[in-house]
């Protein structure tokens, strides 16, 4: 069994997911039309992609915009929660020995300290999130089966990522279902609303493209996000 | 005299006095009367929906509405209307000032008579956001003298023969006084030409003694006869005055005095004030005091 | 029945059609026979697979249900927070569900789709600054309107307004002759006053080119008085075309693409016979919007600008200040608390704010200026953007939509509203009308005019 989700399930679901987002992120930007969006995309290279970066930029910083700033605990616990959510699987020590093994290459890893705290943050932010969407209306009248799936299938890795860490029952056991659940996640990526992970940098920078093209950007006024 | 005129109403009982001026005049003259009437302004974008002056409801304009008004407005004045009297009826949707002054460019009058104010100007219709009132409007920028009829007292027309004209020596005075000559020798009647004094500011720096007030007045008569004399001898009964005080005031005063019954003076008012009519200039004024109809010509 | 008499999916094309469907009192039988109105599914469903491409797409498809664009929508806020009007919401449920079902949706869904459409979204733009993913409903909601203008699913008066362009090149029915006549009558009007004054016609090569919204011509020439003053003093040399002069376009408001792009390349079409070196419009924001911000790609524009340099009414103002074309007379400055209405249409939508507040520092004595919060690009609509102003059966939604606006004046404490732009305009008087707050409100030439400090060789003799 660990075999074989450390070996070709592993593969398959890298592939899927860098492929899948490889593809849809290139169809993206080929599906823009500058006469259907009404942004002179290639018209004004240089303006769109300042106002790419900037727009991607600014909703990157905690507390960088202004909705950002109307909401507060929003902002807190959506940073807490993807903080973790990046950090943790990118950069945890064992994560990146697997890595090395298979791939042959590793990323700066953090302690087990403050991956532990991540992860902590991590679930403590989506309860959070859940709560959000169950207890206020806004966001209670939009929420369907579907937002509670993915945020199931991004929290499934974390949770038993953390029953094997604190080794509770069988450890081998948590530790094969939370590659598992990891390798879901990655295929889920390209087809499902995670597949914002990558095509938030796409909208956003259409965006940015928008105002800085069109809405301002040729005036010389930066979007005040 | 008068062969057209354009009598812009309300149709409603603030335009009575004026109304029955117009028609007398009208008929007076065998003039023909274009009963003019804005049944509401626009106030909804590009909708067609306008808030009727009558009723003061939103109403949508169509053409079985606007057949409807006019339908209204006949009824309205058809005690005046009937035994050959030559008159038609108008009834559009816009800014009463500006509408009258369209019509106005199109049917070219001679005069043009404005009714009543449609009173509390809170909730008047008419008035909503239009700076300044329709009368400084259509005052300042007709083409025509415009008479205007404000009080009851003012309204009882029996045919012309005391005219006040009341001039500040300005140019468009001039034209004041060349219209005022005009009536006077058409229809023989007697020509009062009165000039006031303002106290106010030439008592500005310190109280004037009366001898200089005096003095003051008799250079303003020699002013009144170098400049209108020569005409005024044309006419048969003729007088100058200049007295001193409030203008507008002693304007009304002097017309009453005089039993004349039409005052007219220069409109040059040359900026439409948006706040407070009642700082208005003279003629203003003296259409709100005045007890008989006033006449404003302004070119 | 399928397609009735007034309410049908053909365009109003002829002033015949334009006056057949104004003699339906309040639209009321047009809206009878929308309710029998047949949905073109392949149509439909065609159109979005041509038209609906990855930004939109993705769009739909990203949006996290998160709510955050909730607060930033005035409707939202100003109907007790209603969930059901959290802009994802409205656009998932309208929009989102047509996807869905793959165009095969009803007649009561279609009516409830225009009901969201144009009397729950104003256009203005402002959730698209609040998403984090950077969806703008917004502009979704004018793809939409599109779809249900095909459909024949558009409020009466946007249907009349979208005929008018087509049938008179202008909103209004107003012809060519009407527009230079009115001009001419203006100056005439004026001219004692302001000795050469002149607004000429068709001048080939002119600095400037001026446009306008036929509303001016029609009900408030005072609007081209005051323009044709302002450039007078200023001495610029400018002129208007005699045909291609209105600015406007409520075919953008009811989603009719293809009378937007007739408009558009009336104005252009004037830009390329005479020449000027630039194109100002009138203190409209729709109109700035549909002839220099979205005209150019009706038109197949493909750098995305107008043919000539075009600027708003109050990017000229600015710098005719700046520069001393216009001279103030600082005594006659503004001195009592003023407020200025931000207008999305070129504020949000085209980076203006710094040309106002510029204006305002000229104009109003230091100190007595005071911002609405909030303001600039964050700024609400004023209530009746969209076309949301002229739709009789929305007019309750309308006035409750004032209400934000209303709110944010008071708070100013300001008695004074400048709002250069008409729909802003009229909606700020509607507001006053409605709830009596006791406030003025302005456009900038009137006030202007009032200040300027006039050289000597352009008064009259006296």
């Amino acid at each position: 069994m660990h075999t074989f989700l450390t070996g070709i399930f592993f593969w398959i679901a890298l592939s899927v997911c860098l492929i899948g987002m490889l593809v849809r992120f290139v169809l993206y930007f080929r599906g823009l039309s500058w006469q259907l969006d009404r942004v002179a995309y290639k018209a004004h290279p240089m303006h769109g992609f300042k106002g790419a970066i900037r727009s991607i930029y600014k909703w990157m910083l905690p507390f960088g915009t202004f909705g950002w700033r109307t909401q507060p605990f929003m902002a807190i616990i959506f940073f807490g929660f993807h903080m973790g959510a990046i950090f943790v699987p990118l950069f945890l020590v064992a994560h990146n020995m697997f890595l090395e093994s298979k791939l042959g290459f590793s990323f700066f890893t953090m302690g087990a300290g403050l991956a532990d705290f991540l992860t902590w943050t991590t679930l403590i932010c989506a309860f959070f999130l859940i709560l959000r969407r169950i207890a206020l209306p806004e966001v209670r009248i939009m929420t369907n089966f579907h937002d509670y799936l993915i945020l199931f299938i991004s929290l499934a890795p974390f949770i038993t990522g953390l029953l094997a860490r604190y080794q509770v029952g069988d450890y081998s056991f948590w530790l094969n279902l939370h590659i598992f659940c990891g390798e879901v996640l990655l295929i889920a990526i390209p087809f499902t609303k995670l597949s914002h992970v990558f095509l938030f940098f796409a909208s956003r920078a259409q965006l940015g493209m928008d105002f800085g093209i069109k809405r301002g950007g040729m005036k010389g006024t930066k979007m005040a996000w | 005299m008068f062969k057209k005129i354009l009598f812009a109403t309300s149709a409603t009982e603030v335009s009575d006095h004026a109304a029955r001026v117009a028609f007398n005049i009208a008929r007076s003259y065998n003039a023909h009367l274009n009963i003019f009437h804005v049944l509401g302004v626009p106030s909804r974008g590009f909708s067609q929906v306008v808030v009727d002056v009558k009723t003061k409801e939103r109403v949508d304009v169509d053409d079985d509405y606007m057949d409807w008004v006019k339908e209204e407005v006949t009824t309205y004045y058809s005690k005046y209307l009937d035994n050959g009297l030559e008159s038609s009826i108008t009834v559009t949707v816009g800014l009463p000032a500006r509408e009258i002054l369209r019509q106005a460019k199109d049917t070219k009058p001679d005069l043009i008579l404005l009714g009543g104010s449609t009173g509390d100007e809170k909730d008047s219709v008419y008035k909503k956001n239009s700076a300044g009132s329709t009368l400084q409007k259509v005052a300042r920028s007709a083409k025509c003298p415009v008479l205007v009829v404000n009080r009851p007292a003012a309204s009882f027309w029996g045919g012309l023969s005391n005219i006040t004209f009341g001039t500040d020596f300005s140019k468009t005075s001039d034209k004041a006084f060349d219209f005022a000559f005009k009536i006077a020798k058409a229809l023989d009647c007697e020509l009062n030409v009165f000039h006031a004094l303002d106290i106010f500011s030439l008592s500005i720096g310190g109280i004037l003694p009366q001898d200089d007030i005096e003095q003051k007045i008799r250079e303003k008569l020699r002013t009144i006869r170098s400049r209108y004399e020569t005409r005024l001898k044309e006419l048969k009964n003729y007088s100058m005055e200049v007295l001193e005080g409030i203008p507008y005031i002693e304007i009304v005063k002097y017309a009453r005095d005089n039993h004349s019954d039409l005052i007219v003076m220069a409109h040059h008012s040359r900026k439409i004030k948006s706040e407070d009519a009642n700082l208005g200039d003279n003629v203003e004024q003296v259409i709100v005091r005045a007890g008989c109809p006033v006449i404003s010509v302004n070119r | 029945m399928p397609e009735g008499k007034y309410c049908n999916k053909t365009p109003v094309e002829t002033p015949e059609e334009v006056n057949f469907l104004l003699s339906d009192t309040s639209g009321n039988t047009y809206y009878e026979e929308m309710e029998s109105l047949d949905i073109d599914s392949d149509l439909l469903w065609k159109t979005i697979q041509n038209t609906f491409k990855s930004r939109l797409k993705t769009w739909l498809e990203i949006c996290a249900h998160c709510g955050m664009c909730a607060e930033s929508c005035f409707l939202y806020q100003v109907n007790n927070r209603d969930p059901k009007q959290v802009p994802a919401y409205k656009i998932q449920s309208t929009l989102g569900e047509i996807i869905n079902r793959k165009g095969k949706v009803d007649n009561k869904f279609m009516r409830h789709a225009m009901e969201v459409a144009w009397a729950q979204c104003t256009c203005c733009n402002r959730c698209g600054t609040y998403c984090p993913h950077g969806i703008d409903t917004g502009i979704m909601f004018g793809y939409l309107r599109g779809l249900l203008y095909q459909q024949g699913f558009v409020p009466w008066e946007m249907k009349i307004g979208a005929g008018m362009h087509r049938t008179y090149r202008a909103q209004m029915d107003v012809t060519n002759e009407d527009f230079v006549e009115t001009f001419e009558w203006m100056i005439e009007e004026n001219e004692d006053e302001y000795p050469g004054l002149t607004a000429p016609v068709d001048k080939e090569g002119a600095d400037i080119l001026y446009t306008v919204n036929a509303r001016e011509v029609k009900h408030y020439p005072e609007d081209l008085a005051e323009a044709a003053i302002l450039f007078h003093i200023a001495g610029e040399n400018w002129t208007i075309p005699s045909a291609g002069w209105e600015q406007t376009s409520l075919a953008m408001f009811a989603g009719d693409w293809a009378a937007c792009k007739m408009q558009v390349e009336s104005v252009y079409a004037a830009m390329e016979r005479l020449k000027p070196k630039r194109m100002i419009g009138t203190e409209c924001g729709h109109a700035h919007r549909a002839t220099v911000i979205e005209g150019p790609y009706w038109a197949g524009r493909k750098d995305g600008l107008p043919p000539v340099e075009s600027i708003h009414y109050v990017e000229w103002l600015a710098e005719a200040l700046r520069t001393g074309k216009l001279k103030i007379d600082p005594s006659k400055r503004i001195k009592e608390l003023v407020t200025i209405q931000d207008s999305c249409n070129y504020i949000r939508n085209q980076g203006l704010k710094d040309a106002t507040r510029e204006i305002i520092s000229y104009i109003v004595e230091p100190g007595y200026f005071v911002e609405m919060s909030p303001n600039k690009e964050h700024n609400y609509c004023c209530g009746g953007g969209g076309g949301f102003n002229g739709i009789g059966i929305f007019r309750k939604q309308r006035n409750k939509a004032l209400i934000t606006k209303r709110d944010q004046i008071l708070k100013t404490g300001a008695k004074l509203v400048l709002a250069p732009c008409h729909n802003c305009w009229d909606a700020i008087r509607d507001l006053e009308e409605e709830y009596n707050i006791g406030i003025r409100w302005s456009f900038l030439k009137p006030v202007i005019i009032k200040m300027l400090d006039i050289p000597d060789h352009l008064k009259p003799e006296e």
